[in-house]
């Protein structure tokens, strides 16, 4: 029977895997010299290999030779996802494509898509990544795995795959959708990991519940996540409705994929970022300029050694802040906070800005609300028009249309007092908001 | 004495009130009287069926927004001033018929806060009132 992990001060860490404790859990000032070996190795290979990066120095008037401490990173140009996709499809490899061994490209949420190409050093760097997260959430070689990500171009599937191979874990690629046949497959091969997005996790609870499967006593005991940000409280949601732990990684397909952190169950709220392969800075998104120790800002990396496509001072557009201190968990490597909202997710509403990560919170905790929720925007009659669709739970249903619009209405005070915006709320049947396989797609601006 | 209403949360869209018409034809479920009244975005469905437990529970299972609900059913005789002569007993006891509505046949609905008091002030009146049984008889054959 699956055991979720308790609260986080009655984990004993010590009996807790590290997948690289002589990296892991080193002291700061290794990690900043590991770093710093790898950037002039790594600005090096780029300049040479790269013409576009060459083009871009040359016109900063920054050399390679000119990389002496980590700061000097400050000098180098920063990429965005536009150079990537103005070399479409190999134009910024460093290698010749004989040397890459798989290629992926970005889910194009916004946009044309991205091709990345790995050699095999490249691929070996990824799957320990994947390897450090899965086991800061506890996975060892005894677990049976299942993939609920789809395989294919994303970088999901494949990445995780090979990293919780790595560790010895049994994969069970199921793939992405045939919510029916994923909890048959849990309960006849006693599944104890599921890897999926949370929304399709919670889409996954829901059937199972529906279907009337019994958690508590199913041998699910974690859910690895990612894909798309997960609120707090649809994972608290998922975690007590489908009695398993369940933490996320963070990753880009432009820098790596999943893997550039991970949550351990110390700091629910955070991700120990692979310093080793990963440089990061925390910039302010108008300027560029770093921002102060542990404040706010948008997350830029450079990865330390990649071979296929190196890159340098990606542009996340991902807003957190990162903590150096060591962790309880008993690493040392730096926690970024979650990401919750992308400086350009940021919606403008009659001059107001807007994260649809509001929007999640309030929602999340109104408990007669299910966590699903769309965001419309328009302005057909010329003035910006917000309206947030939102599911309520059959219990919260009453009879009476009085109640119903003062349900209504309480549910747009709230929205109004953290927005500052009014917006239109309209109640729609449970289940009425599309459930997504993959990312959740929660924004609909037709102003566009 | 009463009867049991069961109301849906059923958006305003087309296609929508059909996929509860359906699951209740599926099961059988005679539907005997219905209302529907809406917001604009949204609407609450009233119906009175030959097996409420039934079609409380298949809507629980397809993961509906309903609940069940008791209201007065009164008989009405097939004569001019009847439906006025329940609503102003109704007025003269001060009660607030919050809504009602007519079923197959002389069948009326009513929803009021104190379903004892009106029962009792209609009773009084001599106005027939009927339970979930007697509604079951005198209305069989007669399904919408």
């Amino acid at each position: 029977m699956g055991t979720p992990m308790p609260p986080a001060d009655e984990i004993d860490f010590s009996a807790l895997p590290i997948y690289l404790p002589e990296v892991e859990c080193t002291s700061r000032e290794r990690i900043r010299a590991i770093q710093l070996a790898k950037l002039i190795e790594q600005v090096d290979y780029t300049y040479a290999r790269v013409p576009w990066y060459r083009d871009q120095m040359d016109a900063l008037g920054v050399a390679p030779a000119d990389i002496k401490t980590l700061d000097d990173v400050r000098r180098l140009p920063f990429t965005d996802k536009s150079a990537l996709r103005e070399t479409f499809p190999f134009g910024m490899f460093a290698v010749p494509l004989d040397e890459i061994v798989e290629m992926h490209a970005s889910s194009g949420t916004t946009g044309k898509p991205i091709v990345v190409g790995y050699t095999a050093a490249d691929m070996e760097v990824w799957s320990e990544c994947i390897a450090r997260l899965a086991q800061m959430a506890g996975v060892t070689a005894a677990d049976r795995v299942q993939m609920a990500f789809g395989y294919g171009m994303f970088t999901g599937g494949f990445g995780l795959h090979y990293g919780i191979q790595r560790i010895g874990g049994m994969m069970i690629p199921a793939g992405a959708g045939n919510t029916e046949r994923h909890i048959q497959m849990i309960e006849d091969y006693g599944t104890t990991t599921l890897i999926a997005t949370p929304s399709y996790a919670m889409h996954i609870c829901e059937v199972g519940e529906r279907l009337g499967y019994d958690w508590a006593s199913s041998t699910l005991e974690r859910g690895l996540f990612g894909g798309e940000p997960c609120p707090p409280h649809l994972k608290a949601e998922i975690e007590s409705r489908m009695h398993i732990t369940c933490t996320d990684n963070y990753g880009l397909t432009e820098v790596m994929g999943p893997g550039v952190s991970g949550e351990c169950l110390a700091h629910r709220d955070q991700q120990h970022i692979a310093e080793d392969h990963f440089l990061w800075e925390v910039v302010d998104p108008a300027t560029g300029e770093p921002v102060g120790e542990g404040e706010m800002g948008e997350l830029v990396l450079t990865p330390l050694d990649k071979r296929g496509i190196p890159v340098l001072r990606y542009r996340t557009h991902d807003l957190t802040r990162v903590i150096t201190e060591p962790c309880a968990c008993g690493r040392t490597l730096a926690r970024m906070e979650k990401v919750r909202s992308r400086s350009d997710d940021m919606l403008i509403i009659r001059g107001t800005n807007v994260f649809p990560s509001q929007v999640e919170d309030v929602i999340g905790r109104i408990d007669t609300l299910t966590p699903h929720y769309r965001i419309i925007v328009d302005n057909d009659s010329g003035l910006d028009r917000m309206t947030v669709e939102v599911e309520i739970k059959p219990e919260a249903f009453s009879d009476s249309f009085d109640e119903m619009s003062a349900f209504t209405r309480d549910v747009t005070d709230r929205l109004r007092n953290v927005l500052l915006v009014t917006p239109v709320v309209r109640l729609v049947e449970p289940g009425g908001i599309e459930r997504a396989v993959g990312k959740a797609k929660h924004v609909d601006d037709r102003r566009k | 004495m009463s009867i049991t209403q069961i109301s849906v949360f059923v958006e305003s869209r087309p296609g929508h009130l059909v996929r509860t018409l359906d699951a209740f034809a599926q099961a059988g479920i005679q539907v005997r009287g219905f209302c529907a009244g809406d917001t604009g975005e949204y609407g609450i469905v009233r119906f009175i069926v030959d097996k409420p437990d039934e079609a409380l529970a298949l809507l629980a299972e397809r993961g509906a927004a309903a609940r069940a609900s008791e209201v007065l059913c009164a008989r009405l005789d097939d004569t001019p001033g009847e439906l006025r002569h329940v609503m102003a007993v109704c007025a003269d006891h001060g009660i607030n018929v919050v809504y009602c509505y007519s079923l197959a046949s002389t069948y009326i609905a009513l929803s009021v806060k104190d379903i004892a008091a009106a029962e009792a002030a209609l009773a009084d009146a001599d106005i027939a009132l009927v339970g979930q049984e007697e509604l079951s008889c005198a209305l069989a054959g007669v399904t919408l």
